[in-house]
């Protein structure tokens, strides 16, 4: 076992502390739905995981490699429409409908990329919109094959058999608990793999300058198309994963601008580049949007005597605040690159390292 | 020895404006070429056709003998012709043995080969004890060395060093000076673009003057500072 730490340490520059550590959490994570049977509580863990797993995604192509697209509600939406399309009418189970998704997905993210990789800048941000844009109004219309606005509602989920046995039955949030959280384990292993490795260090060279990159050798287009398709293929199997979870997709759910910008924001606001942003982000934001859309804060607001219920401002609270999600999370983008440019993991390093100059 | 770099009436147009206009000349394997001109004269413009950034309008460039016009600057460097930036370009957010590194990683795939050759040349440039600072934090002296011993970690056989010295103060010169003497003793070839008249003069074996884009005079260090042409160039005809 301290050989197996001291390898892993050796090899890629982790320490055994941060190794420890990622043990404890798993196991606690593991062990969670035994002790917790709140299917509310369960819910919040797997939006969490979900979140997860589309911030790591964006963070690779965005952090890493600096292409801030956002657009990345097209290789979520095409991911979930693709399962949910197969499992609906073709009768394969989502398991497989999956690697489908992740296939169709790589082949929109390289025809995606050949066209967006040209430009550079906000002119890829643009581009990156335009497309996503224009696959949820594909979807929209395309009423005989996605079934336009109405969306495709999960009727039944075929249980996942190995051989007779039967694994599970989908029916209690258990199941989708562990799947999500595999996934997002693995999101987070595959980006410290990918930080770790040559192409870590030509996606973030390519972030920092393109052209000194390109004279240093690193075929910008490629390197480009790369972080793309792992970025893309993880992100799809969110979308996949949340298909199924929730069980009905339509255009504005999967493919919308709200999604992509979700994607950025978890990042931004975690801390953009870095292994744990995307995890703090969610830790952040999930919980935040749970609050606001069952109005917690404004029964917060009522216990804590700032209003009462029945005045005028308690009811525009009670009426507007669940609708005041967008306005909220924009103060709260604003304040974030304001006062803590490198995201909330960025600040609080930061408050380490001065304390630690104090103390030295 | 044979020419290692052959310009051959390269010629490169931005509108109706011409950079370079018609310039030839050859370098041999193992010498320092120093381009000396006026602001404005294409210097850079000349690097950027020969690195790949632009492909000339006119002319051919071959080095080792294969044609290089429209080759892409990621294939011209690992071709072994690398090229510095008269405006550095550090790559701010990583540490500078990182910024080594991905220069050395041209040539492995291995991370602990490229740590290894980045390390030595950073030894090389005397940073070997900032390997850990971030490269966006550096005074602008060390970054001019960081961008050297990041194009060494390609191991290329041609350099072009785009006024490494612009901005230094004399001590910090003339380590760059030695610098680019040692890479000359371990059989580098060089292209060096300086300002510094006493530099290029005590560093180059020939010397190519170029003046409004057109070459204006070549030959060895004694030579350019008694030609006419270049006196001329610099000082005005009238002096």
């Amino acid at each position: 076992m301290r050989t197996l730490l001291k390898k892993l340490s050796d090899n890629r520059g982790i320490s055994p502390v941060t190794i420890c550590l990622w043990i404890v959490v798993l196991a606690g994570l593991a062990v969670f739905p035994k002790f917790v049977d709140s299917p509310y509580a369960l819910h919040i863990m797997i939006l969490l995981f979900l979140s997860t797993i589309m911030g790591e995604s964006w963070n690779i192509l965005g952090g890493y490699t600096g292409q801030y697209s956002v657009g990345h509600a097209a290789y979520f939406g095409v991911g979930a429409y693709t399962t949910m399309m197969l499992m609906q009418y073709k009768q394969i189970p989502p398991w497989y409908g999956m690697w489908v998704g992740a296939a169709v997905v790589v082949v929109v993210a390289l025809v995606i990329g050949s066209i967006c990789f040209r430009l550079r800048g906000p002119y890829f941000v643009l581009a990156s919109i335009a497309v996503a844009e224009i696959l949820r109004l594909v979807a929209m219309n395309l009423k005989d094959f996605t079934n336009g606005a109405e969306g495709i509602l999960a009727t039944e989920i075929p249980p996942f058999k190995i051989g007779e046995t039967v694994v599970t039955d989908f029916l209690s949030k258990v199941p989708f608990y562990y799947i999500g959280l595999v996934f997002a384990v693995v999101t987070i292993i595959v980006t410290v793999l990918v930080q770790h490795s040559k192409l870590g260090y030509y996606f973030q060279a390519i972030r920092e300058d393109q052209d000194a990159a390109h004279s240093l050798g690193i075929n910008l287009a490629f390197h480009k198309n790369v972080a793309l398709l792992f970025s893309a293929v993880l992100t799809s199997m969110a979308g996949s994963f949340y298909a199924i979870y929730i069980g009905f997709i339509d255009p504005p759910t999967v493919l919308a601008l709200d999604i992509s910008v979700q994607i950025v924001l978890i990042c931004i606001i975690g801390g953009i580049g870095t292994i744990y942003g995307p995890v703090v982000g969610s830790l952040v934001l999930v919980p935040l949007s749970e609050a606001l859309r069952s109005n917690l804060i404004a029964q917060g607001i009522f216990k804590l005597g700032l209003a009462s219920e029945e005045s005028a401002v308690g009811i525009f609270l009670k009426e507007h605040l669940a609708h005041a999600h967008a306005l909220i999370y924009g103060i709260l983008v604003v304040v974030v690159i304001l006062f803590m440019p490198d995201g909330v993991l960025g600040f609080v390093k930061k408050l380490f390292t001065a304390r630690k100059r104090e103390n030295a | 020895m044979g020419a290692i770099l052959e310009i051959k009436h390269v010629s490169k147009f931005f509108g109706g404006l011409a950079a370079n206009s018609d310039v030839s000349f050859d370098m041999t394997e193992g010498m320092i070429m120093g381009l000396i001109g006026p602001n404005g004269a294409g210097k850079t413009t000349l690097f950027n056709c020969i690195t790949g950034y632009y492909p000339p309008s006119r002319g051919e460039v071959l080095f080792k003998g294969m044609k290089m016009n429209g080759l892409e600057p990621n294939k011209v460097c690992k071709l072994g012709m690398a090229r510095t930036w008269q405006k550095v370009r550090p790559l701010a957010k990583m540490s500078v043995l990182d910024n080594v590194m991905v220069g050395a990683l041209c040539r492995t795939n291995s991370l602990k080969v490229a740590r290894d050759i980045a390390m030595e040349q950073l030894k090389v440039v005397r940073m070997d004890k900032k390997a850990d600072f971030l490269a966006g934090g550096l005074p602008i002296g060390e970054r001019k060395k960081l961008e050297v011993a990041r194009v060494l970690a390609t191991k290329p056989v041609l350099l072009l060093l785009d006024e490494v010295m612009g901005g230094l103060n004399p001590a910090e010169s003339e380590e760059i000076i030695q610098l680019i003497l040692e890479i000359k003793k371990a059989g580098v070839t060089q292209m060096v673009i300086e300002h510094d008249m006493k530099a290029i003069m005590r560093i180059s074996d020939r010397i190519v003057v170029l003046n409004s884009g057109e070459k204006l005079a070549e030959g060895n260090p004694q030579e350019i500072v008694t030609n006419q042409a270049v006196i001329d160039a610099y000082l005005g005809s009238e002096h």
